[in-house]
């Protein structure tokens, strides 16, 4: 709660800065001390709360719990970091550059909601904070056509998208006659169901699977991340599709979980068809970008795993692995997206000899690739091991586990494509701008991260190691 | 037959005679105006129901802004009758179909209505001051974050409708 007024005060605050300062760069150190401080704020909240004490806000509408402030922690960390490596970036897609920074304030404070709603419209008040500021992010670049392309088709994909949301919702509503997800698990019984309680269910879950652009409610993704501005597809495909994640397993692991029946196939087909589209469309593509853009359907795949996951008894493992898959692609994916941006050319050819002329550049890529490979040692290898781990437990999903292993094969191809352009293709890449000692300093702090996730998990599954 | 019952056939007429003007007039424009001359009888079905919120919302909302965009697209369009453009045959078919099923629906639902089960004792729920309490009691949280979403709306707002500077325009191109 406190993390949410901090983040609309700061947001306002963000604004009121922008009048005052008079040029950019002192926005942009503004906004990353702001980012810092809301960082503290949200480790003050995480400290002060006990664990395993969970308490109920304003008549039940947000449930605070330990893992959810957990949660807020790392995912304000992970903005805080991509504040500070792209905030050069942020300054110059357009005028209006403390605005862009107030959206992000807001972003989180539909980000924080998501992660402790209790109630129905929290849940959608949430994931239009969520999306309404990502909408004008994405079309920022007014000079730009295929920024304004991507943001109408993402205002208007989305728009549809949360008709679909509310239609649910409001089916639920009709089979049990309450808003709070805490009382549908007493109220809808496994064995004498209304039909539109399962409708609503299923309406609710493929509105949510837009959001997090899993398959066949992808069509979208590629388009917007590759339109929109690099600095901003950083964030959107990052922070805040981990944060639809964690609503989406929140949902379906305090409402649905007993009736894990009704809904395990539907979204083990999601995951298998978000796996293959993801994959396999990603090794086709030519631009570095559009592939990022693919790859992060692909990983949404595997985020799905954790969901699936929580019909079981024991939902913590599902839990564990959406929180820590979420850090860990977060900070490699804007690792990548900081570097990328560094280039002029986004094709697979741009990046050709990076390694003879920027060394230190391609190293941390290649660290960032292996993350996302999930390679050993790296947060990636980590992440992928707990999901799947998480459905192993389960035990009703073989088949999904061994096509995902198959999938996280293939993108091996795609990821090393990149890191063959760098260290064995000739060529003298172009860079937008000098790599400065800051730069670096925040590169090897992601990359160092990247690394601390793969070999000292445990450091950030704090409470649910056990 | 009481007030009541007079003003309730009156604007049940009232509907119905215009929704069947909105399909039957050649107008686009007039097909409009018949819309909104329909939404003012449900909002007066929505007062007799005592919902008074409702009722203001609905004139406000779809007479009001919902309409006058439909009307700013007709004009936009420049649609007449006579440039209309023919439909084809499939359609028209396809369109008589979607229509018949949607007819089916509302029959099957209309047979199944158990008039017997209608609460015909007024409420005031529907009244604005019932509705301001609940809204600050217990939906305080929703109803102020919401301010949240539309600050940032009204963000969006300016930000992609506000001109940027002519010299950072011209370095561009």
């Amino acid at each position: 709660m406190k993390a949410i007024i901090a983040t609309t005060v700061l947001g306002v605050f963000m604004m009121f800065a922008g009048i005052a300062a008079n040029n950019k760069k002192s926005i942009v150190a503004i906004a990353i001390l702001l980012f810092a401080a809301l960082f503290g704020v949200t480790i003050y909240e995480l400290v002060d709360t006990p664990a395993n004490s969970s308490q109920l806000l304003f008549n039940n509408m947000l449930q605070i719990e330990h893992s959810s402030l957990w949660f807020n922690m790392l995912m304000t960390g992970c903005t805080l970091l991509y504040v500070a490596l792209m905030g050069k970036e942020i300054m110059k897609v357009g005028m209006h550059v403390a605005e862009y920074f107030a959206l992000i304030f807001f972003i989180l404070c539909g980000l924080y909601i998501l992660t402790t709603y209790n109630n129905l419209l929290m849940l959608f008040i949430g994931i239009e904070i969520l999306s309404i500021p990502q909408y004008i992010l994405a079309g920022s670049d007014k000079r730009n056509l295929k920024s304004s392309e991507a943001s109408l088709k993402y205002f208007l994909m989305g728009a549809f998208s949360t008709g679909i949301l509310l239609m649910g919702i409001t089916l639920l509503y009709g089979a049990s006659s309450t808003f709070y997800i805490d009382k549908f698990g007493s109220i809808l019984h496994y064995d004498n169901i209304n039909p539109l309680a399962i409708a609503g269910m299923v309406f609710i879950m493929i509105a949510l699977s837009f959001k997090v652009s899993a398959a066949p409610m992808h069509m979208w993704t590629p388009d917007v991340y590759d339109g929109s501005p690099t600095a901003f597809t950083a964030f959107m495909a990052t922070v805040v599709k981990a944060g639809a994640f964690f609503a989406f397993l929140r949902l379906f692991h305090v409402s649905f979980n007993s009736l894990g029946q009704h809904w395990t196939l539907l979204l083990a087909v999601i995951t298998a068809a978000t796996l293959f589209v993801g994959n396999v469309t990603a090794v086709f593509q030519q631009s570095v970008k559009r592939m990022l853009a693919y790859s992060s359907i692909a990983q949404a795949g595997f985020m799905l795993f954790a969901i699936l996951s929580v019909s079981s008894a024991d939902a913590s493992y599902g839990m564990r692995g959406i929180i820590f898959y979420g850090v860990a692609y977060s900070v490699a994916t804007i690792g990548i997206f900081s570097v990328l941006i560094k280039l002029k050319d986004y094709t697979y050819d741009g990046f050709n000899g990076l390694a003879k002329s920027e060394p230190f550049l391609a190293f941390v890529s290649s660290i960032f690739l292996f993350s996302l490979a999930g390679i050993p040692l790296t947060g990636g290898f980590m992440a992928k091991f707990y999901v799947l781990t998480a459905v192993v437990k389960q035990g009703q999903l073989m088949w999904l586990v061994i096509f995902a292993l198959l999938m996280a094969a293939i993108s091996v191809y795609y990821y090393f494509r990149v890191i063959i352009a760098m260290y064995f293709k000739p060529g003298t890449p172009e860079l937008n701008s000098p790599i400065t000692t800051g730069d670096r300093i925040l590169l090897a702090i992601s990359c160092a991260l990247v690394l601390l996730l793969g070999i000292y998990p445990q450091l950030f599954l704090e409470s649910f190691g056990k | 037959m009481d007030i009541y019952d007079i003003l309730f056939w009156g604007l049940s007429v009232m509907a119905v005679g215009c929704a069947l003007g909105i399909i039957l007039s050649r107008n686009p424009v007039n097909s409009v105006l018949f819309l909104i001359l329909t939404f003012f009888a449900i909002s007066g079905h929505y007062i007799l129901m005592n919902a008074q919120f409702l009722a203001i919302v609905n004139i406000i909302v779809y007479a009001g802004a919902i309409m006058v965009l439909f009307l700013f697209v007709i004009m936009l369009m420049n649609l007449n009758a006579d440039v209309e453009p023919q439909k084809g045959q499939l359609v028209q078919l396809a369109g008589v179909i979607s229509g018949g099923v949607l007819f089916l629906v509302v029959l099957a639902a209309i047979k199944s209505a158990r008039p017997e089960v209608i609460d015909k004792t007024s409420t005031d729920i529907g009244l604005i001051s019932n509705l301001g309490k609940v809204l600050f009691t217990k939906y305080v949280l929703p109803f102020e974050i919401s301010s949240v979403l539309f600050l940032s709306a009204m963000i969006g707002a300016i930000v992609i409708g506000k001109k940027e500077h002519v010299h950072e325009v011209t370095k561009a191109e």
